[in-house]
């Protein structure tokens, strides 16, 4: 019987392991990588392990961090290195199989079935991914090998770091029973509140209640519970051939109430994700918008558009409706934009002109941005604002991979038969 | 400040300006209505800084005076007072009302009158006059086709051409123009507005089913556009601009005329746009041969699909258009005529309406592009 094929690859600690894997010294030291320093308003972004022993996790303001440990070496986050590493990490994942789905810029699931008979089996390969992680890059990854993306992630979570676990295949919901309920994806304080007439401590005690009770407490969302419990999630691994959307977010280094720096936030992710759509030649019909607040409560609220768009003017726009209701009175974690729906029908236009002239700025921004690189144009807007480059799901996924030449529309199309 | 009026009156005039106050204003006194003693009764005025809306309450003064106060709170306390009861108002600080009815009473706190915008009004002579039941039609029928987004200013407002005695209202939103022609009372020259849609919307809910006239002054330097009725003034700013030129966007041939029921094509958008709204909002309208004399309207989505027929007189050849069906939905049902000619030249070029037997309107769709 074939086994498992679905691995979950995460990095170890990812910004404090390339900083000591830089700087030898610092080997061996609890290094805690976030703003600039124990002083600094933000939060740890990451923490070596040895960081980890004093107490200290990422999303922890750094205050508390360099109380927790005063001997920490504090660094401030090198997006751009680290950006450039996690390439060279998904080129490693990509020589074993095209179906690689990042999910952040330290972790990413594959699904390598097909690629057995060339590599060996879901566990020989992710043996052969850790020692290429190793030898190349000097880094440690943990991966989870499973039957599904649940699974597979919260198996690699499990004997971090440097761990390797593999579920085989039907005993998905015996290895998940023993663990907490918390580790499964959506299980948070409503959910636990939900149920807490039932004693419900781990997976097995979710999986052991009627799934009809599940859905009478939480609707939907309690089915899906309930099939995830036992280990079954039908999403397969996205390689980005056909992507269903285009998002990009950004988590401000400090939490913001600020209406200016949302709105620029929100102006540089609407150009991330038009410029995306431009350059694979989408238009999306349906904006999204991501907020979350300081708690780490998440909204997320979207509109369809009369017509497609990727335009940046239009996304901006549109998000910044959005949110506007969503970011009121509230101190802002993260933020994010997405398109989606993705389709050519057009409604025609009558007086077409005034987008023409934009549409071309937008084409000779473009064209700039290629030649020379994406910090050579900016929007006055932008200029002087701190607003980090967005985290892109790295250059070899489509729709960028896609790279298409742009679709001129034929202006006497429009209007005649 | 000292008078006496009748409460419905009151309520009546309150209801009138409220729909002028603005709800989120940086500026608190844009959230109240200005109470004025003038000629004999009691003045309301209310403020968006976009439009200004006056109401002249019949009342008995007994001394003169001036205040604002929350226009939420005093149409609520006014409101919860009987009709046909007297209502006494006396201002007992710079900024602070006290009313007055039977056994109820209130005092409300509000904001000095010298804080208030200064509204025209009226004043002037009238450059010229409208029937009032003709000028709340053709506004009906025209702008609900302004755009709503803020994306062009220009298509939130409603192009308002005099040119002799005639009125030219236009109003697009860069997918659908609406046209009508209509005319007035007394010549203007030639002149060029644009009136912010949101206006004529308040403009066409104050305007009553009658052959009485609206007095409008222009004021184009002034950048503003004032309507008189008995009582009322309703002022509004303009929308600085060019507006597009329409007139080369009317279609001015066609190869295919259909001549159908309106209420019975309304039918049937209606059904197909249950169906269209779970997607796209696209609904096909198709006209068979001379022959079959229907025209049929049929939209397909996942959740199902559905068709309906409507009895049609055809000239011409037969071919399918898509459109959005909320554009068409909106133009039946906007349109105050009981047949209506439909023209078309193919499945890229734009949808014609038309009244039948009334030349002085046109409205215009553009097609939906769907797959072959």
């Amino acid at each position: 019987m074939a086994g498992p094929t679905i691995l979950h690859v995460d990095l170890d600690a990812f910004f404090a392991a390339v900083e000591q894997r830089d700087r030898p010294e610092l080997r061996g030291r609890p290094v805690i990588v976030g703003g600039g320093g124990p002083n600094d308003r933000g939060v740890v972004s990451a923490a070596s392990y040895e960081a980890r022993a004093f107490g200290v996790h990422s999303a922890m303001p750094l205050r508390t961090a360099g109380a927790l440990c005063p001997r920490g070496v504090f660094l401030p986050v090198d997006g751009a290195k680290y950006q450039r590493v996690s390439r060279q990490v998904m080129a490693i994942l990509r020589r074993f199989t095209p179906r690689v789905e990042p999910v952040s810029i330290d972790e990413a699931f594959l699904d390598v079935a097909g690629s057995e008979a060339l590599f060996g089996d879901g566990e020989t390969i992710a043996r052969a991914i850790k020692d290429a992680i190793r030898s190349e890059l000097e880094l440690t990854a943990s991966v989870g090998v499973a039957g599904t993306k649940l699974v597979a992630k919260i198996a690699s979570d499990l004997r971090k770091p440097d761990g390797l676990v593999v579920v085989p295949l039907g005993e998905e919901a015996a290895f998940l029973a023993p663990l907490p309920m918390a580790r499964l994806w959506g299980v948070g304080p409503q959910t636990r509140l939900a149920l807490a007439d039932y004693e419900v401590r781990t997976i097995g005690d979710l999986a052991a209640l009627p799934a009809d009770v599940l859905v009478r407490r939480l609707g939907q969302h309690g089915a899906e519970l309930a099939a995830r419990a036992r280990g079954i999630d039908p999403s397969p691994v996205s390689d980005g051939a056909d992507p269903k959307s285009v998002s990009h977010e950004h988590t401000f280094t400090v939490d913001t109430h600020d209406p200016d720096e949302i709105e620029r936030t929100l102006l540089a992710l609407a150009e991330g994700v038009g410029g995306r759509l431009r350059a694979s030649g989408l238009r999306a019909a349906t904006i999204s918008v991501k907020v979350r607040d300081e708690h780490f409560e998440t909204r997320t609220r979207q509109r369809t558009l009369e017509e497609p768009t990727d335009q940046t003017e239009t996304i901006w726009r549109t998000a910044l409706e959005l949110a506007r209701p969503e970011v009121r009175g509230r101190t802002i974690r993260l933020l994010g934009v997405g398109a989606s729906h993705f389709g050519e029908r057009q409604q025609l236009g009558l007086f077409e002109t005034g987008d023409e002239r934009r549409r071309r700025v937008t084409e000779a921004a473009d064209e700039i941005r290629r030649r020379f690189g994406s910090r050579a144009i900016t929007r006055a807007r932008l200029l002087g604002s701190r607003v980090a480059e967005p985290f892109e799901r790295d250059p070899m996924t489509a729709p960028d991979a896609r790279r298409v030449g742009r679709v001129r529309r034929d202006p006497g199309a429009d209007g005649s038969a | 400040m000292k008078l006496s009026v009748m409460q419905e009156n009151l309520a009546r005039g309150l209801q009138v300006v409220s729909r002028a106050v603005s709800s989120r204003s940086t500026l608190p006194v844009l959230a109240n209505v200005l109470l004025r003693t003038e000629d004999a009764g009691l003045k309301l005025t209310a403020t968006n800084l976009e439009i200004g809306m006056t109401y002249w309450v019949p009342g008995r003064i007994e001394a003169d005076g001036a205040l604002t106060v929350p226009a939420r709170l005093i149409t609520d306390v006014v409101n919860s007072l009987a009709p046909g009861e007297r209502v006494d108002l006396e201002q007992d600080g710079p900024a602070s009302l006290y009313l007055h009815c039977g056994r109820q009473k209130a005092h409300l706190r509000g904001i000095d009158a010298d804080e208030f915008p200064v509204i025209p009004s009226a004043g002037e002579r009238p450059t010229t006059r409208i029937s009032q039941r003709v000028l709340k039609q053709a506004l009906s029928e025209v702008v609900f086709a302004a755009a709503t987004d803020e994306a062009r200013p220009i298509l939130t407002g409603v192009l308002t051409r005099f040119e002799g005695d005639r009125l030219t209202l236009a109003a697009a939103d860069n997918y659908r123009i609406a046209v009508k022609t209509i005319a007035t009372l007394a010549p203007v020259e030639e002149t060029s507005l644009v009136v912010p849609a949101r206006s004529y919307h308040e403009l066409e809910r104050i305007l009553a089913d009658t052959d009485e006239p609206v007095d409008l002054v222009l004021a184009p330097s002034k950048n503003q556009i004032l309507f008189h009725l008995e009582g009322v003034d309703l002022v509004s700013r303009l929308i600085d601009g060019q507006f597009p030129n329409y007139q080369q966007v009317l279609p001015s041939s066609h190869s295919t005329r259909v001549v159908v029921d309106r209420e019975e094509l309304l039918k049937a958008v209606r059904l197909s746009a249950l169906i269209a709204t779970t997607s796209a909002n696209v609904v096909k309208l198709r006209v068979d041969g001379e022959a079959e004399g229907v025209v049929t309207i049929a939209a397909a989505a996942d959740v199902g699909d559905t068709e309906g027929q409507v009895e049609a007189t055809i000239e011409g050849e037969a071919l399918t258009v898509a459109f959005n069906a909320r554009y068409l939905q909106e133009a039946l049902a906007n349109l105050d005529a009981q047949q209506l000619s439909l023209e078309f030249t193919g499945p890229l070029s734009p949808g014609v309406l038309k009244p039948v037997g009334d030349d002085g309107y046109v409205h215009v769709i553009m097609p939906v592009r769907t797959p072959s």
